[in-house]
């Protein structure tokens, strides 16, 4: 690097400082618009994938759900994601497979409902297809209200502890009931054995 | 009706795709889906076959660009430039029509693909023709019958990990006693091998010292005549050096050695390293570039089985579809070969076969509604000499006057199309995802085909031929000898990709030229191999699902209480989707006449759902729960007698033997564990002699070599992974059961004991332990003449 520019990075670099500060001071929070309206397009961009934002200026559009006052969305999310073939990446109750778990509050693309939704719209490079041009906005909103349902695992702790202790729950399985709600079934675990459900109900049909 | 961003955005590739957003739209605005069909001006594009149009081939540096390829037509000698093959010529019906946009598409290769038409079921809002569009998913209603325990209260008290009831590690012996085994022994034979037409590998393969392919030989007995480690002083074995491929997934692949060069391949991105077989000194690598958007139709983890070995030549797949050439001393590019579509949902998973001049690649995606087919390409140029499908009509299964049928239900024209409800079979799976074998004194090779697609056998009635099927092949033409369906219309996911040992064998006082076949369903084919007629087919482990096979007619007689009627829960079915044995490829010693075989014991709760057809998504449609078999153990390794028909002895597992084997002359057999246990049993007991606790579980495959110090190694890839072992090392949840494709419910405790991983571990006996032992067993040798 000659001097030159050397010394036009250094100048650089200062100016970079005194927007942050300015950043710091200056949250950039868009308006909410109008409640169970689908937000913009425009809106949607403004979205960040990334937590860190140069400048530090926090950049929240506020987008909910359109859906989220509709309590037959999860069901109506729920067909879709049978019917769209979500299932088969994702499995049953979101328990992941081809396509990563959806069944514990972890999303690797952020998971607000904006988020969720520009996933499924976009897909993501790492395997996620781009349903944005097969589906329209109102299914993907459906569907996002059904993620966010099935996600809602119990968690005691911050973090995630594995050892054969550790493990204490597992779902009722989807051969046995279906539901949006699948945390609300719960049973001890098998440890690869037949699912206790089976075994307590008499179904063992051997 | 629809908005106008979005009709622009609509590109003529995805004009199939253009109907069912418009009918979409109709579903949400209460219009009849009907009208909005009429909005797509191209309703033909959802017709097309996909075929090798996909394929092109670069050679750097050749003259004038591309070099010809050609397309696998039989009867025919066509010739077409890569361009020309993407106006998607339709050889069955010779419906091909080439039209403007179809030129327009060729601007843009990797969009210029045929969609075949989507299947949707009934109350799919895709279901153009659905009269109950807003109802809900037929699923919905049929789960009020399934006995759920709805009012369950959460969490109750866990349990202990139960106490499993049989004793893992250790062995039960069931047949020969070893005194039986010497006596075999003692008549061991070995045919001098015939010289393979344009092919290193069999002279290669003779030579102990090499591991020239993934099944060590072309008759696939993954058998070592080095016998410098052996019962006697396997017990010494340290690792000798080790090399980390950097990339967390499963690793399937069998590593290759050839002049005491190593060549191993990880899974995606699929970086290949050529090493020193003794010292481990890196010699080079080469970093392919898959798209990373492969990852998402790869079923069951991203891994590779190996690569192959050829006159100075490597070759790869990866798994976004390619075949690469290289130069084996230099690492140098030679050709790369595009072979099918991830849009499509195809991927190549399989460890290449070379011979004859021909690399031989099958395609995966028998999850994702692919169109199953076996290509085989020119070892110089990288040019497709001939391909052929797995389903559709004759012509291109490459079935002709010189097939003979082995049995009646396997006689006809085209049962590719006539076994499958109208043009299913474009969809239909049977992907031949596994295994080659090569025959050089015939010059056929032997492979399985995969399951059909979906996996709800209810929504494809017949045979779905030829699915799940052993197909006898010319190697030069493709031409189909002899074909045998394993399962007609297949219920329960069993591929049978599985290898394919050729071996002669002494049963009722003839030597027969047999074929044996550890089918995923549960059973052990020895087949003859040069007519796929049924010599025996025994269970070698738990079934419920298959009554018997029927030698008249070579047709499973299945378990009539166990059909997976739609919504239906089927309980107890053994074996469960994986089989009784999966890829993992199992060994035979000449010494001992017995089999090796790594398996599972697994059996599963199965229930199918409706499930429509969208290109480049899951195409499955049944709800799964794998569970450990009876005993409450998961896996086996066991030694079968193929002439007996027995299981002589057998190590239980834990969690399912998902590794290779290897056996060698010094009666020393080698498996890994998915709990981190590499192991050297007894080949004649079956008792442990060592084992090596390791970073990660295995699911590798083990070979052995001759190193340039004159001693001999074993080496083996570690890292967990793979469709039983991804729960370890990808984002999959323990405490929902049906992940995973259904086998986390067997698998759920796996990442309590281990990690993905990435390691090529080679092991050795030190030197000085080296000579003593093997003074040592010299000496009993003499003693025992």
């Amino acid at each position: 690097m000659s001097h030159n520019l050397l010394s036009k990075a250094l100048v650089g670099g200062v100016a970079i400082g005194a927007v942050v500060l300015l950043g710091a001071a200056a949250d950039v929070t868009p308006d909410d618009s109008e409640k169970g309206v689908p937000p913009t397009p425009s809106r949607l961009l403004d979205v960040p994938e990334s937590h860190i934002i140069p400048g530090n200026i926090k950049v929240q559009p506020k987008i909910e759900n359109p859906v989220a006052d509709d309590s037959d969305a999860v069901n109506r999310g729920m067909k879709y994601f049978a019917n769209f073939n979500c299932a088969g990446c994702h499995a049953a109750n979101g328990a992941g497979g081809m396509g990563p778990a959806l069944s514990d509050h972890t999303f690797k693309f952020g998971s607000d409902p904006a988020n969720i939704y520009l996933t499924i719209s976009h897909g993501r490079p790492t395997g996620m297809p781009a349903w944005g041009t097969l589906l329209p906005s109102n299914v993907i909103w459906d569907l996002v209200a059904y993620i966010k349902s099935i996600s809602n695992a119990p968690s005691p702790q911050w973090g995630k502890t594995t050892s054969l202790d550790a493990f204490k729950i597992e779902q009722v399985p989807a051969e046995f009931q279906s539901t949006p709600t699948p945390w609300q079934y719960t049973e001890p675990f098998s440890y690869g054995q037949k699912p206790t459900a089976e075994v307590n109900s008499g179904m063992n049909t051997k | 009706m629809t908005s106008p961003h979005r009709s622009h955005a609509v590109s003529r590739p995805l004009a199939g795709l253009a109907i069912i957003a418009a009918g979409l739209f109709c579903l949400a605005s209460g219009a009849e889906p009907a009208a909005a069909a009429d909005d797509s001006s191209a309703p033909e594009m959802g017709h097309q076959v996909k075929g090798p149009q996909n394929v092109e081939t670069v050679m750097p540096g050749a003259a004038g660009g591309k070099p010809e390829t050609k397309i696998p037509t039989k009867g025919t000698d066509q010739k077409a430039e890569p361009e020309d093959q993407s106006t998607g010529k339709d050889q069955s019906d010779g419906n091909t029509q080439p039209t403007a946009a179809d030129e327009a598409q060729t601007q843009n290769k990797s969009e210029a693909h045929a969609q075949p038409e989507p299947v949707y079921p009934e109350g799919s809002p895709l279901n153009k023709s659905g009269s109950q569009a807003q109802s809900g998913p037929a699923a919905n209603e049929a789960e009020k019958s399934a006995a759920a325990p709805a009012e369950q209260p959460k969490a109750v008290e866990a349990k202990p990990a139960p106490t499993e009831a049989e004793p893992e590690g250790t062995t039960t012996t069931y047949g020969a006693t070893p005194e039986e085994i010497e006596k075999r022994m003692s008549e061991e034979t070995e045919k001098p091998a015939t010289a393979a037409k344009g092919s290193d590998i069999e002279a290669l393969s003779n030579d102990p010292a090499q591991w020239p392919t993934a099944a060590k030989n072309y008759a696939s007995t993954r058998y070592s005549k080095l016998d410098q480690i052996n019962v006697n002083n396997v017990g010494k074995l340290q690792a000798a050096w080790m090399f980390s491929l950097g990339t967390i997934a499963g690793q399937e692949a069998a590593p290759l050695v050839v002049d005491n060069v190593m060549y191993v391949i990880g899974p995606y991105p699929n970086e290949v390293f050529a090493l020193d077989a003794t010292t481990g000194d890196l010699k080079w690598s080469y970093k392919p570039k898959p798209n990373p958007s492969a990852i998402g139709v790869a079923c069951c983890d991203v891994v590779t089985r190996g690569l192959a070995y050829d006159h100075g030549k490597i070759f790869i797949t990866t798994l976004d579809d390619f075949a690469v050439a290289l130069d084996a001393k230099s690492g140098k590019e030679l050709w790369h070969t595009k072979l099918g579509d991830i849009n499509l949902g195809e991927t190549t998973t399989m460890a290449p076969l070379a011979a004859d001049g021909k690399i031989f690649i099958g395609n995966s995606g028998g999850e994702m509604g692919v169109r199953g087919w076996m290509t085989a390409l020119d070892q110089e140029t990288g040019e497709i000499v001939w391909r052929g499908y797995s389903t559709g009509p004759d012509s291109e299964v490459l079935i002709g006057d010189d097939f003979k049928a082995p049995y009646e239900s396997m006689k006809g024209k085209d049962l590719g199309v006539k076994t499958w409800p109208p043009d299913h079979w474009k969809i239909g799976g049977g992907a031949p995802w596994g295994w080659v074998s090569y025959d050089p004194e015939t010059n056929m090779i032997f492979y399985g085909s995969g399951n059909p697609g979906p996996w709800n056998s209810n929504q494809r009635p017949g045979d779905n031929k030829w699915t799940t099927t052993i197909f006898a092949r010319d190697a030069d033409t493709g031409s189909v000898k002899w074909a045998y369906q394993v399962n007609p219309h297949d219920l329960w996911d069993y591929d049978e990709i599985n290898e394919n040992l050729l071996l002669d064998l002494d049963i009722d006082g003839h030597t027969r030229k047999t074929l044996i076949h550890v089918g995923r369903n549960g059973h052990m084919y020895v087949m003859d191999r040069k007519t796929g007629e049924l010599i025996s087919a025994e269970p070698y482990d738990t079934v419920t699902s298959i009554k018997k096979i029927d030698l008249k007619t070579g047709r499973p007689v299945l378990n009539p209480d166990m059909k997976p009627d739609l919504n239906k829960v089927v309980r107890n079915v053994c074996p469960a989707s994986p089989g009784a044995k999966d890829w993992q490829p199992s060994a035979y010693s000449p010494r001992t006449k017995l089999m090796y075989v790594p398996h599972q014991h697994l059996c599963m709760n199965y229930k199918t759902t409706e499930v429509g057809y969208i290109a480049g998504t899951p195409f499955v449609g049944a709800v799964v729960d794998m569970y450990a078999g009876p005993g409450g153990y998961r896996g086996e390794y066991m030694a079968w007698d193929p002439v007996q028909k027995k299981k002589v002895w057998a190590i239980k597992e834990k969690f399912p033997v998902w590794s290779g084997t290897v056996v060698t002359a010094g009666d020393v057999a080698f498996y890994g564990t998915m709990d981190r246990w590499l192991k050297a049993v007894n080949a004649k007991t079956g008792d442990l002699l060592w084992k090596f606790r390791a970073g990660s579980g295995f699911i590798g495959q083990p070979v052995t070599y001759k190193g340039s110090d004159g001693r001999q190694y074993v080496a083996i890839l570690d890292g967990v992974g793979g469709w039983s072992g991804a729960i370890a090392h990808a984002d999959i949840d323990p405490r929902a059961r049906n992940g995973a494709l259904g086998f986390t419910g067997a698998m759920q405790d796996l990442p309590a004991y281990t990690k993905g991983g990435a390691e090529l571990l080679v092991f050795a006996i030190p030197k000085e332990a080296n000579a003593q032992a093997s003074a040592d067993h010299n000496h009993q040798a003499n003693a025992a003449q």
